[in-house]
């Protein structure tokens, strides 16, 4: 029998242990405090923090801006661009391109010696397998290469070929999407070329291509680490062993980066990117390859009055451009026409509309629909680069209501307006566009019966001269008369269209002062390959 | 042959049972009776978000498609026919309960995984955060409340109901955000963001609880990391909890204070500690037991805003991902979670009054 005593002093050593082991735990913890828990390989690592929109690390099923980055850093393309000079294609896997007369033959060589992160070469049959993979397993990116055959001229010599004339497809090619994949690698953890393919699970935990990383391991809610492949043969010049992509929301972006936790923050707003430390860290801040506009319905039956050109019309004239770039912060910028001003085929920025306010009241009393309610739609539970989209209706409802047209606000979650929108049930909608590739093609979308077109219920034929000049520009194959035929395109959009280009919220990456070479891609955010340190 | 004889009254009297006959504890009896019905909840659970998710006046295609993929009608029907949302309603609820029944709680639109995996790792990540709040709670909590009772009328219970009302009132996010910005930021601390630093691996995976599966591999430095990480968002959740356990340990004990079998152990002499410990506190756990339980229940559901300031990928964060994209499986995934966190946290509390008042054993 255990006496009272005993007992006593037996709770008095739990006791005692229970508090050194609450002890060390706090200690411990006290060390790890630091953060790192354990070395970097050579290099060092750089920490990025952003804010996830990952679904996988699958090159052919990802179409998100993390995606694309990720896909960018662990995959080479046949060709990319260098310096971020979007206007001009250059060879990448691919030593260098050709594109026929007709616009319809793309035929790219590829360059020797180049090989996958296994140090197998990279052969014209993984590029056909990798091209085949995308369109048939029908995922988000299939579409990049509708109406694109490839075949292999020979071992060394992979053709494009278009059903219809493609001037677009070099400008194509650089997205992530359509990055080479190891086909023997793949089709060994299941890849196919058609909707039985299984190698997702296997390219979300390690990656199968020839980039200048690896994937090391990967969690779409948390992080994805990204060692440096030492088989790595190409153009670029990766400076860190190990890459961390973080998600973390834009508010403690801020915060970790200054801290030193994160050396570069992709996802801050104008205003949180203003109060920084500018001792510890530099904001690039400058426009971002999406456009914010307005769509206005062209069918009577949803609206007699955004149906009316003169209504449009007097939209247009009664928005304050300027005032709305003050509300995005620095870097926003007003793109002159539908295409923003980072992509080819932009308008001059001279060219942009302007408020006329005497204007928007005459067109609005010439429209015959003056005092009717409209309805402006948009998601309210959405920001663009730190732009909320709830204060620029409001902004826009101000304005619009200073001109006599009353605007009714509709707010909704995005996943559930999307719906509407899509289905062209919007009167006004309130949306942005951002580019699939850094080709004017992409936005023929905003033509008669384009994608977006469709969504205002504006099909062909319903503007013939905007049908003309999207349709001369669309086939066009020569560089310099291209860039005038969509200049021509969006101005016609501007006095005819159903769309209002309003701005190109900015972007602001901000750096460790110790980091270099971070710069902004509409497409991939940043190439971390490109990132060094002082 | 002769028949088989009835006890006697005496053996009847012993609780002697007919030969052969299983004897059932009434606990067991009890716990399989509760079983049963959560199973039947369960099903519900199931039901009720399968039709609450379908009735949001949404596309899921369009919110997880991207805008040229949504106007592809072949790449529509194959996302529509790999969900399995070309089929009916009821075929779709039907094969979910088929597949439920064999572990499968489908394919997350948003990750491409099985939810089922998904949930493997954004659970574990929840549970250590809610333990160590739960776990603080209950020891600051009840300790508060107790003293604010005993010295009810005195500068201490005045000082501790205001504490308690500041932690019950303080929106979590903000005080997330502050304790962010003071202690990890400025003060240096305690680290911010995940639930470990870059540069530290994740401890091999046995319950998904990184500082007992770092320990359980021997892992310190990993374990002090993990630890560190846990230190800010365990005291966000634990500031709300104490408020609201100080409260209702409070309201309890003073119920109990003015109890004649209290006044009567004092007038016995019994010494004020034994008063306190064996009669009041004890006869004050039911109600305080029931309110742990809810809280327990709610820091493991609601915690999406400190994960959120925190980037901690856990259940929270999981579940508004999915809401926010129309994530049809995971939303089920979730929603059966938590109804099972629900039904259990219930059902081991409903066992706990029985351990603690032998009134509710006997009922």
């Amino acid at each position: 029998m255990t006496s009272p005593t005993a007992s006593r002093r037996g709770r008095a050593r739990a006791g005692l242990a229970a508090s050194a082991a609450a002890v060390l735990a706090l200690a411990l913890a006290a060390c790890g405090s630091g953060g790192s828990g354990g070395s970097a390989p050579d290099g060092g690592t750089l920490v990025i923090d952003t804010t996830f929109d990952l679904k996988t690390a699958d090159p052919g099923r990802e179409y998100e801006l993390t995606g694309q980055l990720l896909a960018h850093s662990l995959y080479d393309t046949l060709l990319g661009f260098a310096n971020n000079d979007l206007t001009k294609p250059v060879g990448n896997l691919a030593s260098s391109y050709e594109l026929s007369p007709d616009a319809r033959t793309l035929t790219l060589p590829l360059a020797p010696g180049r090989v996958f992160a296994d140090g197998t070469p990279v052969t014209a049959d993984d590029v056909v397998f990798s091209f085949n993979r995308l369109s048939g397993i029908k995922g988000n990116p299939s579409f990049l290469l509708d109406g694109v055959t490839v075949s292999k001229k020979d071992a060394t010599t992979i053709v494009l070929t278009s059903a219809k004339p493609n001037p677009a497809l070099p400008f194509i090619l650089p997205t992530p999407a359509l990055s080479v994949l190891n086909s023997k690698v793949v089709t060994a953890h299941g890849g196919t070329a058609d909707q039985s393919d299984g190698a997702e699970g296997y390219l979300n935990g390690a990656s199968a291509g020839s980039g200048p990383y690896q994937l090391k391991s990967l969690d779409v809610a948390s992080q994805a680490v990204l060692t440096r492949n030492p088989s790595y043969n190409g153009p670029a010049k990766p400076h860190y062993g190990t890459i961390v992509l973080r998600n973390v929301k834009a508010a403690t972006q801020s915060l970790n980066v200054q801290k030193g936790d994160s050396q570069v923050a992709l996802d801050l707003s104008g205003d949180q990117a203003s109060g920084l430390d500018t001792s510890k860290v530099t904001v690039t801040s400058g426009a971002s390859g999406y456009s914010i506009y307005l769509m206005l319905n062209q069918s009577a039956g949803v609206s007699a009055a955004t149906s009316n050109p003169r209504f449009v019309s007097a939209v247009r004239k009664a928005i304050n451009y300027a005032d709305l770039l003050s509300i995005a912060g620095k870097g926003a910028v007003q793109p002159a026409g539908v295409i923003p001003s980072v992509i080819g085929g932009s308008l001059p920025p001279d060219q942009a509309l302007k408020q006329d306010l005497a204007g928007a009241k005459a067109d609005l009393a010439a429209s015959g629909v003056a005092g009717q309610h409209i309805t402006l739609s948009y998601p309210s539970d959405f920001t663009l680069n730190g732009l909320s989209f709830q204060t620029l209706a409001e902004k826009l409802q101000a304005q619009l209501a200073a001109a006599g047209i009353t605007v009714d606000l509709a707010p909704a979650p995005v996943a559930t307006e999307l719906d509407n929108y899509r289905n062209g049930k919007e009167q006004i909608g309130l949306w942005y566009w951002g580019p699939d590739y850094p080709d004017p093609s992409n936005y023929l979308a905003f033509a008669p019966g384009g994608l977006l077109g469709k969504r205002a219920n504006w099909p062909v034929g319903a503007a013939p001269d905007i049908d003309k000049a999207a349709t001369a520009a669309a086939t066009s194959a020569d560089p310099t008369q291209r860039v005038t035929l969509y200049q021509q395109f969006q101005r016609d959009l501007n006095t005819g269209g159903a769309f209002i280009p309003l701005l190109q919220p900015p972007t602001n990456i901000v750096t460790a002062n110790s980091v270099t070479g971070v710069a902004y891609n509409p497409i991939w955010s940043v190439d971390v390959s490109a990132i060094g340190a002082k | 042959m002769s028949a088989p004889s009835e006890p006697s009254s005496a053996a009847r009297r012993a609780g002697a049972r007919p030969a052969g006959a299983r004897a059932r504890h009434p606990l067991l009896g009890y716990l399989l009776r509760r079983l049963g019905v959560s199973a039947l909840l369960v099903v519900g659970v199931t039901l009720v978000t399968f039709i609450l998710t379908n009735l949001v006046p949404g596309d899921t295609v369009a919110a997880n498609l991207g805008q040229r993929a949504a106007s592809d009608p072949a790449i529509v029907a194959a996302y529509r026919a790999h969900y399995g949302l070309d089929r009916p309603l009821p075929a779709q609820y039907l094969a979910y309960l088929g597949n439920l029944v064999h572990g499968d709680l489908g394919e997350s639109q948003q990750t491409h995984r099985a939810v089922l995996t998904d949930l493997r790792a954004a659970v574990p990540a929840t549970l250590e955060l809610a333990l160590g709040a739960i776990v603080l709670s209950v020891l600051i909590g009840v300790g508060f409340g107790v003293v604010a009772a005993v010295r009810r009328g005195y500068l201490a219970d005045s000082a501790l109901r205001v504490v308690s009302l500041v932690g019950i009132s303080v929106p979590t996010f903000w005080l997330a955000m502050v304790a962010y910005y003071l202690l990890s930021y400025r003060l240096d601390l305690a680290p911010g963001s995940g639930r470990l630093s870059p540069a530290t691996t994740a401890p091999p995976g046995v319950t998904g609880l990184f500082t007992v599966d770092a320990l359980l591999a021997g892992q310190w430095q990993t374990f002090a990391d993990a630890a560190a990480h846990l230190v800010l968002p365990t005291l966000v959740l634990t500031a709300y909890t104490v408020g609201l356990l100080t409260r209702f340990t409070r309201t309890a004990v003073l119920e109990v204070l003015d109890q004649d079998y209290v006044r009567s152990a004092r007038a016995k002499g019994l010494p004020g500690r034994t008063v306190l410990l064996r009669y009041v506190l004890r006869a004050a756990l039911v109600p305080i037991l029931t309110v742990v339980g809810l809280a327990f229940g709610t820091l493991l559901s609601g915690t999406v805003l400190v994960e959120q300031v925190f980037s901690w990928p856990g259940l929270g964060s999981y579940a508004y991902q999915a809401s926010a994209h129309l994530d049809l499986p995971a939303v089920m995934g979730v929603g059966l979670v938590v109804g099972i966190i629900y039904l259990v946290i219930n059902l081991v509390v409903d066992l706990l009054y029985g351990v603690i008042d032998p009134r509710v054993r006997v009922s």
